[in-house]
This record gives structure tokens, sequence and C-alpha cells, in this order.
């Protein structure tokens, strides 16, 4: 603090303390506090608490019906018949409108009571989604580490400048076109009518349902997230000297017995980081499974998340699932920096 | 450097790898190429299999669609609110961390930089709770909140990566000189901090037009040109869609295309000086 201080001054250094308060506490773990917070309760209105709502509503619709037959009471001719009736259904709309009065004070407010009604309440089939999820997300990881691990390594040492620079254009472009559109390529080719089984049926294969199967997904997953995993690596075997790989090699060094020994150990804060971009992102992502199930796949889990909390509106459980999501997704954060014995300033550069 | 490829790799080997090249290169773009190709199909939905004629009538379409236009209004918005919330945040979170010497040091640089190692769905979500308690609906506001909550995280760790480089001894000896602290933040930090504002706003400002899962997840009723995008690969599709990628296909690759010169010419300045 008191080297803050002494750089900034009294003045500089409450507003730099203030902003980062502001970030830190409400925007960062404010939040998440009161997210986690909502899934530990929900709203019990009592028992019958259902049943008095529909009743309430039953009278209410009795009242409209009520109100039709007035007016129609009211463009009879004028005659006593008429006024006894209307002052009949006045009478009947008075009745009514005491029962719900009273029935609405039974309507009591909401109680909240805290449980891990949210938590349980996920039962079988969601968990299993959430497990789905999960090892698919590790799957994407590491088919993407696979993929890219050489490309990375022949950007950084292996390609001439020139052809480096040239790679690199061809691995920024694709990265940085928008997830959405990336996958909406994806969507034209294994759509039922799309590129894929029209190449199939050139070979009079029948035509395979990708979107329906969830396969989908997990191609276009597989793309939009890919190259996640290029950059971070690329960054730090850029680094190693290469010098050591020319002795390595002198000295007699396999091909697998440099980079085992070399040049994947030097990576390794890159390669924590995109493993946890990867997990990360493929996890999290609502882009990918929302466009490519078009509704008929089973959901990802995110989606589940979207679907408490904007189509049957039930926030509490919809923050359970969400914190669940960010536990899993914390899991894989330490244990990545456990296995690659990385510690948190490594991994945020 | 071209001593190693010739040594590292065999003939057979460097074969191998021009084909993993190919496979790589092809399977990144020929998925592109196929949406930018159905963009100029006059048929009704977005195919390449049904070739109807080149036409370049769903530019028309789009530019007609003012959904997608308020949609982009919409993401400007939201991307100015980013980048004047995101810069000072993370400007204020870099300098507390590079200059407090406390044993808490590296616990509130790990919080300031976990909202990028978490989903954005949840900072969508816990965002729109944390303003719903304040009274706070759904809207551009919370969807720029949510966005500049991670999006400060990018800024601070530019900002950070600059401050490493700075030479402190100028500030100092601009105090023993007797300028003020707020002199020397202005004469001396800030002007060295410049280009990192230059590159940071428009890091900040690409984060948060690209952005959907965070922003579908806290904008409530309101949508953004990506939001909108995304409801339209569901439901209504028509190569309007199409065009909006070519329109994105060619904008990233000519920042891209800059991008590279741009580095590989600083590159040879460094390389120049050293």
């Amino acid at each position: 603090m008191s080297r803050l201080l002494r750089s900034f001054g009294p003045h500089l250094t409450s507003l730099i303390l203030l902003l980062s308060g502001v970030w830190v506490i409400g925007m960062i773990i404010g939040p998440q506090l009161i997210m986690v917070e909502q899934s530990f309760w929900y709203t019990d209105r009592g028992g019958d608490a259902v049943v008095i709502t529909v009743q309430i509503d039953a009278h209410y619709n009795d009242i409209d019906v009520l109100a039709f037959d007035k007016m129609d009471a009211e463009d009879l001719a004028p005659s006593p018949e008429r006024d006894a009736k209307i002052a009949e259904i006045d009478a009947t709309i008075a009745e009514k409108r005491v029962i719900i009065a009273e029935l609405e004070t039974r309507e009591v407010i909401p109680k909240k009571v805290y449980s891990l009604r949210n938590y349980t309440i996920m039962g079988g089939s969601h968990l299993a989604i959430f497990i789905k999820t999960i090892l698919a997300s590790v799957a994407v990881t590491l088919i993407a580490f696979v993929v890219c691990y050489p490309m990375a390594y022949t950007v950084a040492k292996l390609a001439t400048p020139n052809r480096a620079a040239i790679i690199m254009l061809g691995l920024i472009i694709p990265y940085a076109i928008n997830e959405l559109l990336r996958v909406f390529a994806w969507l034209m080719i294994l759509n039922y009518n799309g590129v894929a089984n029209f190449l199939l049926g050139l070979i009079g294969v029948e035509p395979i349902a990708f979107l329906e199967s969830g396969t989908g997904v997990f191609i276009a997953m597989v793309y939009a997230y890919i190259l996640f995993m290029v950059f971070p690596i690329y960054n730090t075997v850029e680094t190693l000297d290469t010098s050591q790989i020319e002795a390595a090699r002198d000295l007699g060094a396999p091909t697998w017995q440099i980079h085992r020994r070399i040049v994947l150990p030097h990576a390794k804060p890159g390669i924590a980081v995109g493993c946890i971009m990867t997990f990360m992102l493929s996890a999290g992502s609502y882009a990918v499974p929302y466009i490519m199930t078009r509704g008929t796949a089973e959901p990802w889990f995110t989606q589940l998340i979207y679907n408490k909390f904007f189509e049957s509106l039930n926030w509490n459980t919809g923050s359970a699932y969400a914190f669940t999501l960010l536990v899993a997704c914390v899991i894989f954060v330490f244990l990545m920096m456990r296995m690659f014995k990385v510690g948190i300033k490594d991994i945020a550069k | 450097m071209s001593k190693v490829s010739q040594t590292a790799f065999g003939q057979d080997s460097r074969i191998v790898l021009n084909i993993y090249m190919v496979i790589f290169f092809s399977y990144m773009f020929l998925p592109l190429i196929l949406m930018v190709a159905a963009g100029f199909n006059d048929f009704d939905t977005p195919s390449v299999t049904v070739w109807r004629g080149f036409t370049l009538k769903w530019f028309d379409v789009l530019a007609q669609d003012t959904r997608m236009w308020s949609g982009l209004i919409n993401s400007f918005i939201i991307a100015v609110a980013v980048i004047a919330v995101s810069l000072p945040l993370g400007l204020a979170g870099a300098l507390l961390v590079a200059r407090l010497d406390s044993r808490y040091n590296t616990l509130i640089y790990g919080v300031m930089v976990s909202p990028l190692l978490m989903p954005g769905i949840i900072l969508g979500i816990s965002t729109l709770i944390f303003w719903r308690e304040a009274g706070v609906s759904g809207g551009l506001f919370t969807a720029a909140i949510a966005q500049a909550s991670y999006i400060s995280s990018y800024t601070m760790l530019m900002f950070m990566a600059r401050l490493e480089r700075q030479d402190i001894t100028l500030e100092e000896a601009a105090q023993d000189l007797g300028a003020s602290h707020i002199q020397v933040f202005k004469r001396i930090t800030l002007p060295f901090l410049k280009p990192t504002i230059l590159t940071a706003s428009v890091i900040a400002f690409l984060q948060s037009f690209e952005n959907y899962n965070t922003t579908i997840f806290s904008i409530g009723g309101s949508h953004t040109l990506v939001t909108e995008i995304g409801s339209r690969m569901r439901f209504g599709l028509t190569p309007a869609v199409n065009v909006i990628g070519i329109i994105f296909v060619a904008i990233t690759i000519i920042c891209a295309a800059l991008y590279v010169v741009f580095r590989e010419r600083e590159k040879v300045r460094t390389a120049a000086l050293k």
C-alpha cells in the first residue's frame, strides 16, 4: 500500500482503489455470490398455493363472463325484469370480488426456504446431460490438442519467416470470424439436405441425420474452438531457444524424444491455457448447440440453464445449474494447473 | 531457422507435414468458402448443392432488414459503453496489482483474471441476477456491464504487460524535481500507456461486438447484431445471413492481413534494433 501511495499520491490511489473495488466486488464477486445465494433457496408458496391461484383465476373468468351477460341485459328494452337481472348480475359480481379478496389474502407472500432442493431437483436425465456435456468438452479439448500441437510447432519453429507469416494469416482469419458464422457454415454442411449428405448421395449412401443425432453439435464444436488451442501453444513454443532442439538432435535424440523432453515441457503453460480455454468454451457454449440442434437433438447443459431462466422462469434452479457448471470449470482449471504445474500468473498472460 | 527445418525433418516427414497442412487449412477454409458461395446463390434457402445462378439480391434483402440495422446500432452502443467502462477498470486493476506490495497480490490478480476462465454465460447470468436485485431488468445496460466484467480482464492484462516494461526511475525523477503525483501520472504514465490504450480499445470493441454467449443471457428483450444473427440461424434462415457472413469474412481478411503485416514489420524493426 505504501508503494502505491508513494507512486500515485492520495487522490489517485483512492481512485485506483475505488475503480478496482467496483470491478472486483461489484462486477465479479458480488454477482457470483448473489447467484450462489439464489441457488440455495426457493420460494415456497404453501401446499395449496397453486389451488388457490387456480380458484382466483376461475373467479376472475366468471366475472368476465358476467360482465358480458350484463352488457347483453343492458341491450334489452327497459323493463323491471331487465333491471332485476342487471341488479342480480351486479350482486353476483360483488360477491365474487369479496371471495377473490379473501382468497388473495390467503395467497400469502411466498416464503423463502433455504435448501439444497435446486440441486437435488436435477434428476437423472439432467445429470446425464451434464456428464455428457463435460465428457464431450474433454473430448473436444483432446482433439484440439492433437490437431493443433503440430501446427503450433510448425509455425513457431519449422517454417521460414515468410511462410510462417502466411500460415499465421491462415490461422487468424478463421479464428477471428464470428463463432456463429463458423457454426453456421457447418449447419449448411451437415443439414439433412446439406453438402455432406449431397456428397454421400453421390457414392450411394443414404442421407444421415447429423443434426438430430447430436453429432452435428460435436463436429461444429471442434471446428468452432479448435483454434483457441493453437495460439497459446504457439506463444510458448516460440520462446523456446532453437539451439536446444539442435543440440538434442546433434546428440542423436529421435524426434519424439525431442518433443517429449524439450518442446512439450517448455510449452506446458501454453498447453494448460489452450486446454482451459477450449474446455471452458465448449462446456459453456450456448451458440453451438443452439444452432446445431435446432431443438431436435438432446440439449447441451447450457441450454438447460437457459430454459430454467427464460422459459420456466425458475431463476433459483437456473442459478443452481449455472453454479454446477461453474464448479466443473473451476475444477478443470485447477486440474490443469496441477497437471502442468503452472500458476495463475503463467496462465493469464 | 532454415537449418533446423532441414535437419529436424527428413524428406518423408516433410511430405507428411505438407499433407497435414493441406488438410488442416482445407478443414478451416472450405466451410467458410461454402458459406460465402451460398450468399450469391439465387435460391431461397442457404445452399450450394442447389445452384440457381449468381445473384446479388440478398445484399438488398439484408439492407432492408430493419432488425439487423437496429441490432447493429445496439452493438455499437454496447461496444462504446464497454470501452468506456473496461479501460479505466482495467487500468486501475493493472496499476493496483503492479504497485501493491501485498501478500494478497496473487489473490487479487487471480480474481481479476477469473472472468476469463469462466464460461461467458455465467457472467451474463450473474450480472442479470445482481442487477435484478437492484431493480434493473435485462437490457443493453446489463449486457454492457456483463461484457465489461470480463473485457476489463483483457485490458488489465494488456496494461500490465506494458507497465512491466516501464522505466520507473522516470516517475521518481519527476517526483524528486517537485512534480505532483497527478502531474507525473498525466505527463509520464499516461503518455507511456497511450499505445496500449489504443490497442486495448480496439480489442475491447471487437470482443464486445462479437460476443454472443454472455450477451444472450444478459440482454433481456433487446438484441444486438450477433444475437439477431443467432436467432435467424435457428428461425427463418435466408441467404441474407450468408451475406452477413460475406461481409464479416471480408472485414476479417482485411484486418488480419493488416495485423500480420504490422506484426512482421515490428519484428523486423526489433531485429534491426538488436
